[in-house]
């Protein structure tokens, strides 16, 4: 047995046994398995690489923060009913059509920021209410809102992980647009149908009339409206006038808070943000773990190990190591799977289209974000509709995550083919 | 219970604060990225900023070596440190600062070239802080290991996506810190784009002939052991190329891709008129299916996992159990410098420079039995 794979087994085994023998929380379990995998790797206890780690996710710490501030206060005001009241009369009469609407405004935060935790928290938080009056039961309608994040996380324009895997090998992020459009938007309406049709082909709006809250939108009118218009604006702006200055997700979201402070229902600043503060706390922890788990791991050379064990399979089976390896080191972090094996797996696929093939890695990669302990748009698609566990939103995913990797494995092996049509530069 | 939970924070939030004062102070220790000692060849010592005060003062502000010959001649750049995890970028450029005296024309050494990507190290990448070499005299001298990009310290944070200013090219957020991404750079721009542009000036100002920007790249990255040329330097590097090729050295040359931006050899060569070449050796420290991450890595590339990739056939240069030490990409370097050099000169012979006294591949690499290689014979050659 290898060096390697004797340290990344006691870090298994720790992180077990203090999740499930000592019930401590996830994110403490992350640390006390680094810790235990640099003793066995012979490199003492490493303060300085396990601080390193976590700086990774400063920014994704950020992000989540300033998001759940922006949801709450969303919520708090009114508006959150408002738009439900609002949507739902607007297009009852044609359900199917609505369902793809509203998957369409899910993923659209995660279009053009590349975050899928971003799409789930604002848009998907918006959306979760209205899906529910429509009668989708909560774990369907938060499988919805995972789903829409992962997939608008990969949808053009912004497509992070597709840049990182392109820029591993220097391929600038052009010619992307239609095959990431054919790779995310026929997934997005399979998933929304498949999940929420059912329940809405006879939709019966005069009793679902009854459970909406019309009030905010009576009382304070359009205004209401006005810290969602305009974090999209601020979001939207950067992207259309590339010369106005990126503000950034945190600072988009902080803005649209302090002026939900003054649209709708009267809001206890310090109560809200506390209360954010603390339902994020949890995932927050796990990403301080992830971070100094995976700075273990390329330190002692595990992490080399597991890459370089996944690329020496036969070539049949090296489509189900990218589908298996990609998806499970996502659990660290989407964005680490796609440069750590999304660019080596790239490599492997040399002969195919890079352009088609780096984009559907790019869709295989977002699935990190379903995988646990981290699992972001599992965990936050199921707090948006008040689920206590996220695990039954993962079993539910499964089938469209299913989908997701049969479609890109087949876009990887036909992307010659598909290439004269798909790529235009 | 309130009282035991608070004790239990108290403890935490101590410890918290005393692992971030060791830690704090372990990452404010990284601003010094290794003193050089300047050989007999220095004539001057400026700053970058010189050339363009919108970075003085500020950690993208780095030193520039002049080296002036006894007659006069066309000038070179070596850029080194472009990268601060790709060590013999710079490794090369101090050994020249250290060592070459100039005879005709002069040679610009800028060993730091993104000075603030020298002062961090990127997060989950574990990279080793520091590098060491015995040199002539026993003494250690010590250098950093440092990052790709700028310090976040320095510029932060980074956009969704990364818009090249001058051709709109969209890469990932992360290239915003990339120098060798930001040229010919912006005068108000961020850090790393005013650096670049800080570059783009002092070549403009000193008229470079020709300009050397000193790279490495993982082994399966496809564009290694190669030297990547602008099409107007094609001639200077083809002639260059055959002789490196006759001193036992496998050099590929690629074209600058037209449609890549920000790069040194594409938009050095568009925007100025000097011949931007940059070259790329084989580092294990940086690559994706590297084992253990540590010093004896980045100074030997003895590395069991990059072995097993190469049975593989995964990579783009043979690896064995010699892996590929830093004496043989730093000889790589200096012999390319000293190659093209020449071819340049030769071609260009109203605008000449020549140097000596810099150790080439046979000096630092294949005249060595073995045993000093991965920094012991490096440092022989370091003041």
């Amino acid at each position: 047995m290898s060096h390697e794979l004797i340290i990344f087994l006691a870090m298994v085994v720790t992180f077990a046994a203090g999740c499930f023998a000592l019930k401590l929380p996830v994110s403490i379990s992350m640390v006390l398995s680094a810790v235990i995998g640099a003793l066995v790797g012979g490199q003492g206890i490493p303060l300085r690489h396990l601080v390193e780690g976590t700086f990774s996710y400063v920014d994704t710490v950020l992000v989540i923060t300033c998001a759940m501030i922006f949801m709450k206060v969303v919520q708090e005001s009114g508006a959150l009913d408002a738009l439900a009241s609002l949507i739902i009369e607007k297009f009852h009469k044609v359900p199917a059509l609505l369902l793809c609407l509203i998957m369409l405004v899910i993923m659209f935060p995660g279009m053009i920021t590349g975050s899928s935790t971003a799409a789930v928290l604002s848009a998907g938080s918006i959306m979760a209410p209205v899906l529910m009056l429509m009668g989708i039961p909560a774990l369907e309608t938060a499988s919805i809102i995972a789903m829409g994040g992962l997939l608008g996380m990969i949808a053009p324009p912004v497509n992070i992980p597709a840049m990182i895997i392109g820029g591993g090998i220097d391929i600038p992020y052009v010619g992307f647009e239609l095959p990431l459009t054919l790779l995310t938007f026929p997934l997005a309406i399979f998933t929304v149908l498949l999940f929420g049709y059912k329940y809405v082909k006879k939709l019966d709006y005069e009793a679902i009339k009854l459970k909406l809250n019309n009030e905010p939108r009576e009382k304070y009118g359009f205004r209401i409206f006005i810290p969602i218009l305009l974090a999209l604006v601020l979001m939207v702006l950067n992207k259309a006038v590339p010369s106005f200055p990126s503000l950034g997700m945190p600072l988009i979201f902080l803005i649209g808070a302090a002026v939900g402070l003054f649209t709708g229902n009267k809001i206890k600043v310090v109560t809200v943000c506390k209360d954010a503060v603390q339902s994020v706390l949890p995932v927050l922890g796990i990403l301080m773990g992830v971070g100094m788990f995976i700075q273990v791991m390329t330190l002692t050379g595990v992490r080399g190990f597991i890459v370089t064990s996944c690329l020496s399979l036969p070539n049949g089976l090296l489509y189900v190591a990218m589908a298996v390896a990609i998806p499970l080191f996502g659990a660290v972090s989407s964005y680490g799977a796609a440069s750590v094996l999304g660019v080596p797996f790239l490599l492997a696929f040399m002969s195919s289209n890079q352009i088609i093939t780096a984009s559907a890695i790019s869709l295989i990669a977002a699935l990190g974000d379903m995988m646990p302990p981290t699992a972001l748009a599992g965990i936050f698609a199921a707090q948006v509709v008040g689920m206590k566990k996220y695990t039954p939103v993962l079993k539910k995913c499964l089938i469209p995550a299913l989908v997701l990797i049969v479609w890109a494995i087949l876009f990887i092996i036909f992307a010659n083919q598909l290439a004269p049509f798909i790529v235009l530069k | 219970m309130m009282k035991k939970n608070t004790i239990t924070g108290a403890i935490c939030l101590v410890l918290a604060l005393a692992i971030a004062t060791v830690t704090g102070i372990n990452f404010i220790e990284l601003k010094n990225p290794g003193d050089i000692i300047p050989g007999p060849g220095v004539s001057e010592v400026h700053m970058l900023s010189e050339y363009f005060d919108g970075i003085a003062g500020t950690n993208g502000d780095t030193e520039i070596y002049v080296m002036q010959g006894k007659k006069p001649g066309g000038k070179v750049l070596i850029l080194g440190g472009t990268h601060g995890n790709e060590p013999s970028g710079y490794m090369s450029a101090i050994t020249f600062i250290e060592n070459a005296v100039v005879d005709e024309g002069t040679v610009y050494v800028i060993p730091y070239t993104n000075r603030s990507g020298m002062t961090h190290n990127d997060a989950q990448e574990a990279s080793p802080q520091y590098i060491h070499f015995s040199n002539k005299d026993g003494a250690v001298r010590t250098f950093r290991y440092g990052s790709r990009a700028t310090n976040p310290i320095d510029q932060w944070p980074d956009p969704d996506v990364y818009v090249h200013a001058a051709s709109g090219q969209t890469l990932s957020g992360s290239e915003t810190r990339n120098i060798n991404r930001a040229y010919p750079g912006v005068e108000n721009g961020n850090l790393t784009e005013k650096v670049a542009y800080a570059i783009t000036q002092m070549i403009k100002a000193e008229n470079v002939n020709l300009t050397f920007d000193l790279h490495e790249a993982s082994p399966e990255y496809p564009v290694i052991n190669a030297t990547v040329s602008h099409e107007k330097g094609m001639s200077v590097a083809s002639v260059g190329l055959m002789e490196l090729q006759f001193a036992g050295i496998s050099m590929a040359l690629e074209p600058s891709p037209v449609n890549l931006h920000g790069l040194t050899h594409r938009e050095l060569g568009d925007y100025t008129d000097t011949i931007p070449l940059l070259m790329e050796t084989a580092n294990a420290s940086q690559g994706r299916l590297r084992g253990a991450t540590n010093e004896a890595l980045a100074l030997t590339g003895i590395d069991k996992a990059y072995e097993k990739s190469a049975e593989l056939g995964m990579l783009y240069v043979p690896y064995d159990e010699n892996g590929h030490p830093i004496e043989e990409r730093v000889g790589r370097h200096l012999q390319g410098i000293i190659e093209y050099t020449k071819s340049y000169s030769e071609q260009y012979a109203d605008a000449p420079v020549s140097f000596s006294n810099v150790p080439g591949y046979a000096e630092l690499f294949t005249d060595s039995d073995g045993s000093d290689l991965g920094g012991a014979r490096l440092g022989q050659y370091l003041n």
